[in-house]
């Protein structure tokens, strides 16, 4: 069994101790770099810097499963087998939370019920309680990118009716000469709907290589920055489909109004000399 | 009439699109006035809090922060005392937390406990009944948390905390009867986080820490703010075994900790700039387009370039300073609600805040999106600048 390292110091040097008195342990693969460690280098090990009277031989350098909760703190982190860990700490025979194993077809919440009826300096969880409550973090963190993201939507829709009123009205002329020459009020209203549709569906062609791209350089720099294999940032369908569906919705609705508005003006107004 | 005057009214002819357009300027101007709360916030609130009592200076166990793990520094009192001896310190206390329980007549609940030295401590604020005395082996401190876990209590009434669990045999090592003296706001507990505090000693046997005399952190108050470096430098140096910190530095790693938010800040701070920029500059140009007949005939009867540049330029001023003004209101509700969000972090401090207004941030902010908002309009501006007087004129008369 292995338990993770609690509050134990570490100190990198190269020696040949005896086989009796060292521990074996396994560093974390960033921690390994950070003291520039190696299989088969030797630490001196204890729980305070004057008192590091163990040696322990790194026996194996692993990649942890990564861990959003971890990569904020980067701590260094060593893996031992469990009696030396305790030994070292000075608390045999103590543990900080056990493991267990259910046969199949117990309930977990019947089991940690009984276990808690009788449980005295200990509190047993089911695997589930204990996921969705280390995952709190995150569901905070999703939180806030959902109010951010509600935020950026606002935004970006009053910016997307904003352009499309004006890139409509600016065909103020042009309408002006097609209702002279005869064209119908429909057709005019839909080339520039049709305009607004084409307009929207390459803005959001566009804004999804600029949203892939922006995504692909997010992961690169947190990846890099928190020394992780985390994804950050996932660019699913779903959201393709609700940035397009929503920025052709907006679109072609602000498409729509302007077109309206232009074509129940006057020629002679579109046209300025009114 | 001013170029301002002359902006306003031309922005009045159009009331959906200035409408819209000062809609999106308000959106992003908020987003840039919550960005730059949320950049500078995490540093200004976490400073604030650590420097509520005026404790300078953190020392813990080498390579760990206050409460970060379990670890203790041994012999605290011994150090307290060789602290407090120093000239240039003020003050010094030391404290121990750790898990204690207490007995409520059908079972066992689990607090948080703090071991304090009450006559130097700086991690509660009494807000009913009495501090305990130094020498108080038999008193005990309540969070209102605390009090409810346990059914309400008051000052005056007697709490059983026990210690030292041994579940193998279903007993506690140490158990404690201590009177309730008075009840305190622990300064860097979580929302609704059930803490108590009695002096060192009695906490340290209840922690099953009762040999070693240790610690989780030792405060230590500086005579004066200009002597803190210099103190943190010696005490370095006097005890290379343990980790000592100004809040200067503590205040910089945990803004490291929390670089995300900060660089998130400042990724959208810059988008909401570029979205006023395009809006502004988008809206300008198209509006210097239509009005390109009436710049040339402005300017046949005599009225200057510098005239005419200053009426685009003024327009885009008043865009973003109105715009502006609507984004602030917006930004301060929007700054309320996603503080709300980001303060149900587990573990942060209930006093912590990430969206902190600062008077300097603000105002930077406020320049920047100004300069900006008017250097959108340079683009529309020099096109009404070098618009041809004569073919214009001769354009809009055919």
């Amino acid at each position: 069994m292995r338990a993770l390292l609690c509050a134990v110091l570490l100190c990198a040097f190269v020696s040949r101790p005896g086989r009796a008195q060292v521990v074996d342990l396994a560093l974390e693969r960033g921690t390994a770099g950070r003291l520039g460690l190696s299989v088969g280098d030797t630490v001196r090990l204890g729980t305070a810097p004057d008192s590091m009277l163990r040696l322990g031989v790194v026996r194996a350098i692993y990649q942890p499963r990564p861990d959003p909760a971890e990569i904020a703190r980067r701590a260094l982190q060593a893996r031992f087998h469990l009696p030396d860990l305790a030994e070292l700490l000075g608390a045999p025979d103590r543990v900080d939370r056990f493991g267990l194993a259910l046969v199949a077809g117990v309930s977990p919440d019947s089991a940690a019920a009984e276990l808690n009826r009788s449980a005295f300096g200990f509190r047993a969880y089911p695997s589930a309680q204990i996921a969705s409550e280390s995952s709190q973090t995150f569901q905070v963190v999703s939180r806030f990118h959902r109010a951010i993201a509600m935020i950026t939507i606002v935004a970006s829709a009053v910016f997307l009716l904003c352009i499309m009123l004006l890139k409509v009205e600016e065909r103020r002329l042009d309408a002006a000469v097609m209702r002279f020459v005869g064209v119908r009020r429909r057709t005019i209203f839909y080339a520039l709907l049709l305009e607004a549709a084409v307009l929207a569906v390459a803005g959001s062609l566009l804004g999804i290589v600029i949203a892939l791209a922006a995504g692909a350089i997010t992961n690169a720099y947190y990846q890099r920055f928190f020394d992780t294999q985390l994804v950050f940032s996932v660019i699913t369908p779903r959201i393709v489909a609700l940035g397009v569906g929503l920025s052709l919705v907006l679109g072609l609705a602000a498409g729509a109004i302007a077109a309206a508005r232009l074509v129940r003006t006057r020629p002679m107004v579109l046209w300025g000399r009114a | 009439m001013t170029g301002l005057g002359w902006g306003i009214r031309s922005l009045g002819r159009h009331p959906l699109r200035t409408g819209l357009s000062l809609a999106g300027i308000a959106v992003a101007a908020a987003m840039l006035l919550d960005m730059v709360m949320l950049s500078g916030g995490i540093d200004k609130s976490f400073g604030d809090l650590l420097l509520q009592r005026g404790y300078q200076i953190r020392i813990t166990p080498k390579g760990t922060l206050p409460f970060d793990t379990e670890a203790s520094l041994p012999g605290a009192r011994r150090l307290v005392r060789t602290l407090r001896a120093d000239p240039e310190v003020a003050t010094a206390g030391a404290i121990l937390g750790s898990a204690v329980y207490a007995r409520t007549p059908d079972s066992l609940v689990t607090l948080f406990g703090y071991g304090v030295q009450p006559e130097s401590q700086g991690i509660y604020r009494v807000m009913a009944g009495a501090d305990l005395a130094p020498a108080d082996t038999t008193g005990l401190l309540l969070s209102a948390a605390a009090a409810a876990v346990l059914g309400g209590a008051r000052v005056g009434d007697t709490v059983m905390l026990a210690g030292r669990l041994d579940p193998q045999i279903a007993a506690a090592a140490e158990d404690r009867s201590l009177v309730v003296r008075g009840m305190v706001e622990w300064l860097y507990d979580y929302r609704g986080q059930p803490s108590v505090g009695a002096v060192l000693p009695v906490m340290q046997r209840l922690a099953r820490q009762a040999t070693g005399d240790p610690a989780s952190l030792v405060l230590v108050r500086a005579r004066a703010d200009s002597m803190v470096e210099p103190l943190v430098a010696r005490l370095r140096a006097d005890y290379p075994t343990l980790e000592v910190n100004s809040v200067v530095e503590l205040v910089a790693q945990a803004k490291r900790r929390l670089s995300y938010f900060t660089q998130l800040a400042h990724v959208l701070g810059a988008m909401s700039l570029v979205v006023t920029v395009l809006l502004i500059g988008t809206l300008l140009t198209i509006t210097v387009n239509e009005r390109l007949g009436e710049i040339a005939t402005l300017r046949a009867i005599g009225i200057g370039k510098a005239t005419v540049v200053s009426q685009v330029l003024a327009e885009g001023v008043a865009l973003t300073v109105i715009g502006s003004a609507l984004g602030v209101l917006l930004g301060l509700a929007t700054a309320r609600y996603l503080d709300a969000i980001l303060t149900s972090f587990p573990g942060l401090p209930a006093a912590f805040s990430f969206f902190v207004p600062r008077a300097d941030t603000l105002t930077q902010a406020a320049v920047v999106l100004l300069v900006t908002g008017s250097l959108a309009g340079l683009y529309p501006a020099w096109l009404a600048a070098r618009a041809p007087i004569a073919a214009t004129l001769r354009a809009e008369a055919t």
